[in-house]
């Protein structure tokens, strides 16, 4: 089998499949016409006026460091909405060796009584 | 392989493409226009007319393209393309009007659930790259929006292709396998109420994997003045907005191939031309009912959610809703099987 044909084969998994040749033709089909499309829209804008300054509601805008959203924001509703467990999470973490210890050897027994009973 | 069959399935593969553009454009926008209406009428006003979508498009194109001068310009005009792209390459692994996936053998659906995250991540990569701070938030929300309905919509499918493998279907990802052997035939009582849960857990996904009220968070124009497309304008809000189009269409055929992937022809008796025509509407009415149902009676009837009520709903009561969905299709399999409906009506005293 020579490699051109080879590349054209579904990869399989077993129980999925996929032909990442053929999604990247179609990629590219796709890609020209919606290029062309966007073609016929209007590109220019007026460069380096205030109509390329950032909206903020007529806000002044701060240097950059102050506007700045960090990081520890970034996943801010998915935190708050499941504080509840992270709080019982961050209690469970006591940093005492001995309590990790005993959740080991909890853990352990729970997974024989498991396996023992399956 | 021949280079006969290569060359044909390449031709096909490039008319698919250019016909499904065409398709996804044009009806996207089109069920935009019914959406609005629809909505407007439910609210007690007139609404615009079924056009307006198309308008609105045409307006964009004329107006300028600005790119903000904090934004990394390359990444914000590239992403609305990319977004646009990816979500109608989604159509050609979907059952379209009653035929079977153009590229059926080249795609399932794990495939297609990958796609549908690229126009989601393009909006969050144009947010981060627009350099505003309320496309910043925009894209933060759109991710943990993501983050919250990928666990209901993965147990869906894991619980569709699950019941497909028990009853001994090869290729249990695959659309053409799915719309073979539709789930409601295969099922019993607890099976069938098992899975009318799935679908409404599917139906409640749908506005937030469109951003949609009452999950629209991210782009909340009374809020955070548009969000992720605050800074958008001209022909790259155009693209956004088109893609918005195209993802409706392919959320609802997505429903549709997974739950009722019937067709009116066999049931008629009709052949060739005729039988084409009536799976066309008939399949353009169930998209429209799927819309209807998931988009626009939804986002009438309730307000917007904030981002972590949204995370909530997801993670916890609809996480829950799917994973009992699941049990009651488990159930089926384990107990109706063994037991069977006669015993089980004996047991409850019925015969």
């Amino acid at each position: 089998m020579s490699i051109f044909e080879s590349l054209l084969n579904t990869f399989e998994t077993g129980s999925g499949f996929w032909n990442p040749i053929v999604w990247l033709v179609v990629i590219l089909i796709v890609f020209l016409i919606i290029h062309i499309l966007r073609g016929f829209g209007n590109k220019n804008y007026k460069v380096d006026t205030e109509q390329t300054k950032p909206f903020l509601s007529g806000n002044p805008e701060y240097s950059k460091e102050k506007m700045h959203i960090k990081g520890s924001n970034l996943y801010w509703g998915f935190t708050e909405s499941l504080k509840w467990i992270f709080d019982n999470l961050n209690k469970m973490h006591t940093g005492n060796t001995s309590d990790y210890v005993l959740w080991f050897v909890i853990i352990i027994s729970v997974l024989f009584l498991v396996v023992g009973l399956i | 392989m021949d280079l006969a069959v290569v060359t044909q399935a390449a031709l096909i593969t490039i008319i698919g493409a250019i016909g499904v553009t065409i398709f996804g454009i044009v009806f996207g926008l089109f069920y935009k226009g019914i959406d609005r209406k629809l909505s407007a009428h439910m609210q007690g006003r007139i609404g615009p007319p079924l056009k307006q979508p198309f308008l609105d498009v045409i307006k964009l194109f004329t107006k300028e393209n600005i790119v903000p001068e904090n934004a990394i310009s390359w990444i914000f005009n590239l992403v609305p393309l990319i977004g646009l792209v990816t979500t109608i390459s989604i159509l050609l692994y979907l059952p379209i009007a009653g035929f079977d996936p153009l590229l059926y053998n080249k795609g399932d659906l794990i495939l297609i659930l990958y796609l549908l995250i690229i126009p989601s991540l393009s909006m969050v990569i144009g947010g981060f790259s627009s350099g505003s701070p309320y496309t910043t938030i925009g894209a933060q929300r759109e991710m943990a929006t993501m983050i919250a309905y990928e666990f209901p919509l993965a147990i869906i499918i894991i619980s569709i292709a699950w019941k497909l493998s028990i009853d001994g279907v090869s290729n249990v990802f695959s659309l053409s396998s799915i719309i073979a052997a539709p789930i409601w035939s295969t099922v019993g009582p607890l099976g069938f109420i098992g899975f009318i849960i799935l679908l409404l857990s599917l139906i409640i996904v749908t506005p937030a994997e469109l951003s949609k009220i009452p999950f629209d968070s991210p782009e909340a124009e009374t809020e955070i003045a548009g969000g992720i497309l605050a800074e958008y304008s001209g022909r790259n809000l155009a693209m956004f907005y088109l893609t918005d189009g195209v993802k409706t269409i392919v959320m609802a055929s997505l429903i549709v191939a997974l739950f009722f992937p019937y067709n009116l022809s066999p049931l008629l008796g009709l052949e060739s031309y005729f039988a084409f025509s009536i799976d066309i509407i008939f399949y353009l009415i169930k998209v429209f009912l799927v819309i209807l149902f998931s988009v626009t009676l939804i986002r009438v009837a309730i307000a917007r959610l904030k981002i972590d009520q949204i995370v909530y709903t997801y993670w916890v009561p609809l996480t829950l809703l799917s994973l009992v969905g699941l049990i009651c299709i488990m159930w089926d399999q384990t107990i109706m099987t063994n037991f069977g409906l006669e015993p089980l009506f004996e047991m409850i005293g019925l015969i």
